[in-house]
């Protein structure tokens, strides 16, 4: 490992820094040491004498810090009284100048930052699980670096303000996340986070500001090309210029959105499996949603805006762009200009016959204002809201909307999905790519499977200790198929574990949706989503090699070597 | 010419000719060494060893080194003179003088290296 120049950097600055008032303090002393030598005093018996060299230099020592533990080793006379009177000043300046240096040192904010780039450093060295670098720390940072840790990752946080880490600091949660002030741009703070660390698996970009994310995708697929950059960018300037580089994934929330709204357009089946699969588990399943074709009203054309007229023009749905900005409407056929939150402007878009509205500008509250106002107009209303910060989460759930785009959820979902779970990226890829009749396959088994609660998601890796139990069990048997080990193992009655196989992956190959008697290899990676009890079930098939055979015979074998060789005789 | 450089000079020449003076004479002879040459010298040689403190240069870590070297030397010296006189039966440090005067003697090799550095340094850069 390189020696870490940071702590060199806190030894030199204190070194620099103590010079003078060291080599005052040194002269001092001397000064005074030689001084008590030359004064004469008294010994008890009235003898002259003079003090040694140790007895004059342990005094001055007293003298310096203030301690004075009395005249030693005999009662000074009136000549040393008055050599001590005079030596006293210098000394204790020169004491206290020393001390009062080191001290300001200690406070200095040079001083301070050296040390918690050194503190921090150390800490980012000593994790040993993978970890990602998270850039920017605002409510997608922390919900992304939850999210990490919950799936048994570890995270670094870089951040600018240093308010937000001094809060970080009081979540217990967050307790043991390296976090670093500084500006994420910067390629030594990248550096210092652990860039060039074996366990470092990516980066993520989350900062506010596009351009620095920008900056951070390419700082790091420069440094270190195999690294996984995610990045977030909400323009599509921004968007085109970063996949340009191949940073690996950027997360554009008002696209993710406004491709799922399409979704949701165009097929709503899809939409379903695909909100139930990258919902929260445990969350109550969401019914079907059917946005109607009608008429429809898009309040601000901004990012946000443009992006669903896009998807609107491509429906072919008829609508209306109510905006404040003349210039954005230049190129709309049917537009209103006005804010939308007064009723006039609405009426004037239509908002009577309207089917559905969307309240997508950039201010949170004008656009509870436009949810509310249109719904008093028209109460049938299909609405959809854009929502900015997270702090008005429980308006927002509060106003009725029937579709929320919360800008930190969809970043954070897509950031944990790409890490986590890469495995239901490339399902849902496929999901939305295929046929609806795919789609409602795969919506009737979660269906029959769900307890009416959104799924957990796992991944099952046929390797290591498994493998090595599925080359045991292929020894007593021909075949070991996907319905082996989605069987309850652990009760009479071999029941099929809730649980839906999305995917099996062998090398390069992919298969969706693999029936129940595939034949299971060596290194093959399955997709499940089903209930939490199903993957505790099947881990424990999978780790315990009776349990397996159980299964694939369909009898239960006897355990010890004993009991087998009586029942093979 | 910087001031700078001239304490700098000054306080490494110091310790070399301090260290000088109480290491000439006769070896066994407590005449010919003085204990407060001893102890100036001592004191010159932690201040140069304080003022080469904080340079990163190649040059610089040397400097220290040997500066640290004498330091040593020189503590070990006076170190076994005030064993000798305060703590041990003897009560003076005339039987420990030859040893007192090598150890200052070996400090006097390093305080040299020191200085030659310094030469050399000042003769490298041309003007």
């Amino acid at each position: 490992m390189p020696r870490n120049p940071s702590t060199d950097a806190i030894v030199f600055l204190t070194m620099r820094r103590m010079r003078t008032p060291l080599i005052v303090l040194i002269l001092v002393y001397c000064f005074s040491t030689l001084v008590m030598m030359q004064v004469p005093g008294l010994d008890d018996a009235g003898n002259p004498y003079y003090l040694g060299f140790l007895d004059a230099a342990y005094f001055v020592a007293i003298l310096q810090t203030t301690i004075g533990l009395g005249e030693v080793p005999y009662r000074f006379t009136d000549a040393q009284r008055l050599a001590v009177y005079l030596l006293l000043v210098p000394n204790v300046v020169a004491w206290l100048y020393s001390f009062a240096t080191l001290l300001s040192l200690f406070l200095d904010a040079q001083f301070q930052a050296v040390l918690h780039h050194s503190r921090f450093r150390r800490k980012v060295n000593r994790i040993r699980e993978p970890f990602y670098i998270v850039c920017g720390f605002g409510s997608t940072g922390s919900m992304t670096v939850s999210g990490l840790l919950a799936r048994g990752l570890q995270a670094v946080v870089i951040e600018k303000e240093d308010e937000k880490v001094r809060r970080m600091a009081l979540v217990e949660e967050y307790s043991h996340v390296p976090a670093l002030i500084g500006p994420a741009r910067d390629r030594n703070m990248l550096e210092l986070a652990g860039l060039e660390n074996d366990n470092c698996m990516g980066v993520i970009a989350t900062t506010n500001d596009d351009h620095i994310n920008l900056t951070i995708a390419i700082t790091v697929k420069l440094l270190r090309p195999g690294l996984v950059v995610i990045a977030r960018s909400e323009t599509q300037r921004v968007c085109a210029n970063m996949a340009s580089f191949e940073t690996d994934h950027v997360v554009d929330p008002y696209r993710i959105f406004s491709e799922r709204f399409e979704l949701a357009l165009s097929s709503p089946t899809k939409y379903l499996v695909q909100d139930w699969l990258i919902s929260v588990p445990g969350t109550r399943l969401r019914e079907v949603l059917k946005p109607p074709t009608g008429h429809w009203i898009v309040c601000g054309g901004g990012r946000f805006g443009s992006r669903i007229i896009e998807q609107l023009q491509n429906a072919d749905l008829p609508f209306t762009v109510v905006d404040v900005h003349p210039d954005r409407l230049t190129e709309v056929e049917n537009s209103v200009l006005g804010r939308g939150t007064e009723a006039s402007t609405l009426c004037e878009a239509g908002v009577e016959t309207a089917a559905g509205i969307v309240a997508a500008t950039g201010d949170d509250i004008d656009n509870l204002s436009i949810i509310m106002t249109a719904h008093q107009l028209n109460s049938r209303l299909f609405t959809i809201a854009r929502q900015e910060t997270q702090e008005n989460d429980a308006l927002f759930d509060a106003s009725e909307t029937q579709l929320i785009a919360r800008r930190s959820h969809i970043v954070t979902r897509r950031i944990l999905l790409l890490v986590t779970t890469p495995l239901l990226q490339s399902f849902l890829q496929h999901l939305i790519r295929s046929d609806s009749g795919f789609a409602k396959r795969v919506a009737s088994k979660l269906e029959r499977v769900l307890d009416n609660r959104s799924p957990v998601i796992w991944v099952t890796d046929l390797s290591d200790e498994i493998a090595a139990n599925i080359r045991y069990a292929l020894t007593k048997t021909n075949s070991v198929r996907l319905e082996d080990i989605t069987l309850s193992s652990r009760t009479e009655m071999k029941q099929p574990l809730p649980c839906v196989c999305l995917s099996l992956e062998r090398g390069a190959q992919r298969v969706f949706l693999p029936g129940a008697d595939t034949e299971l290899h060596e290194g093959d990676r399955l997709l499940f989503a089903g209930r939490d009890d199903a993957r505790q079930q099947m881990s424990w098939t999978l780790q315990d090699t009776h349990a397996l055979l159980t299964n694939i015979t369909g009898k239960e074998l006897p355990r010890g070597s004993l009991w087998r060789w009586l029942s093979e005789r | 010419m910087k001031f700078e450089k001239v304490i700098f000079a000054f306080f490494i020449v110091l310790a070399l000719t301090l260290n000088f003076v109480f290491f000439i004479g006769d070896i066994d002879n407590p005449e010919h060494h003085d204990g407060m040459i001893l102890g100036a010298a001592l004191a010159v040689s932690i201040i140069a060893t304080i003022m080469k403190l904080g340079d990163r240069s190649q040059m610089g870590a040397v400097l220290l080194a040997t500066s640290l070297v004498a330091d040593l030397q020189l503590l070990i010296a006076a170190g076994i003179w005030t064993w000798a006189v305060n703590i041990s039966e003897l009560g003076s440090a005339v039987e420990m003088m030859p040893i007192i005067v090598s150890s200052s003697g070996g400090a006097l090799l390093a305080n040299l290296v020191s200085v030659t550095l310094l030469i050399a340094e000042t003769i490298s850069i041309r003007r």
